[in-house]
């Protein structure tokens, strides 16, 4: 539902990108996010292009977004990391500690995260 | 053909948010405020249960409200009726709070002059999970007349949140049933602060002031 400010966060912090690095243009925007921040992937993806389409140094770019594995925080045992592969037939996310066995477990946030982005440098800047 | 070059970033698209929400916690404790988020479904009784606590906390403590709505001011303007300080914040089409919100209106006011702290969500069970307001506390009401199933279908908003409070529970054996949303919502997360209330009577309304911490003076609690 809030992917359309999603998207204009991630515009926002790469136009700095770009102006910081002189770039021409914006070729790939890499974002990654865990698999219960909400985010919807195609939806993510269409609100880009829309805000994109009137960019002039947006326009071709793509934005791929990868869901990252479950994480959890064990409230037993201090484990952090991915949970046991077993779930909950009861509750979904529910997830059980691989360490201690415990279900006392909270789920890790992983917010949408810009990881990289691939600009392309006109040659004086380089050569420069 | 232009040199291409890559840069790392590995920086959170939304850190607005979560900078803003650490603000706003780091703010709230060293001025010794307490904040609670309240969320839940459309109709669980949110409202209700906020006009209970206003009712019974405002001639002790200085509480001020914000609530969060698509459109109207119908929740702040009947929360306002028993003597605290209430701001209605419309969302548009959002369908939930977040710390910008919360600290565009913590900035029209002086925080001195308030105790505590309640920010009534959007009316969902999904989104509000999501988006960290800058609460100490998060509380889900749900009450009894949302069906069986409905810690179920919506664990991340229970998982993440520190007191569950089954509302409407006047109605407790009039078809619907208490103990399954009790029993549900202390598998989810053992650690589960868990209340039952009903806001039409008030029952549960003493032990949910405890739970959230809130001091009132002694031999008054039922005031």
């Amino acid at each position: 539902m809030h992917e359309y400010s999603l998207a204009s966060a991630i515009v926002e912090q790469v136009k700095d990108i770009v102006q910081q690095n002189n770039a021409n243009k914006v070729k790939k925007i890499n974002v990654t996010a865990g698999p219960y921040e909400m985010v919807i992937p195609d939806l993510l993806k269409d609100a880009y292009g829309i805000i994109t389409s009137e960019l002039e140094k947006f326009k071709g770019s793509t934005l791929e977004l990868e869901i990252l594995p479950a994480k959890i925080n064990c409230l037993e045992c201090e484990y952090t990391g991915e949970p046991d592969k077993e779930g909950d037939q009861e509750f979904a996310f529910n997830f059980k500690c691989p360490h201690c066995g415990s279900r006392d477990t909270h789920l890790k946030i992983q917010y949408l995260t810009i990881e990289t982005v691939d600009l392309e440098i006109p040659d004086e800047v380089t050569s420069a | 053909m232009s040199p291409e070059k890559k840069i790392t970033v590995k920086k959170q698209a939304y850190t607005v948010n979560d900078e803003l929400a650490d603000e706003i916690r780091f703010l709230m404790k060293e001025k010794k405020k307490l904040f609670f988020n309240i969320m839940g479904s459309v109709g669980a009784g949110k409202t209700l249960l906020l006009e209970n606590l206003a009712q019974r906390l405002s001639k002790y403590h200085r509480i001020f409200v914000i609530n969060g709505d698509i459109a109207t001011t119908i929740d702040s303007d009947r929360i306002a009726q028993h003597g605290v300080k209430t701001v209605q914040i419309n969302t548009g089409g959002g369908c939930h709070l977040n710390a910008n919100l919360i600290h565009k209106e913590l900035n029209k006011i002086n925080l001195d002059n308030y105790d505590i702290f309640f920010a009534e969500n959007v009316g969902n069970l999904i989104c509000p999970a999501a988006w960290d307001i800058g609460a100490q506390l998060n509380v889900v009401v749900v009450s009894i007349t949302e069906g069986e199933y409905v810690i179920k279908k919506h664990p991340i908003i229970f998982k993440n949140a520190e007191i569950a409070i089954i509302n409407k529970c006047d109605l407790d054996g009039l078809g619907f049933d208490s103990d399954i949303l009790v029993e549900d919502a202390s598998k989810i997360k053992s650690s589960m602060k868990i209340i039952r209330t009903s806001a039409k009577t008030g029952t549960g309304v003493e032990e949910l002031i405890a739970a959230l911490g809130i001091k009132v003076p002694k031999g008054e609690e039922y005031a």
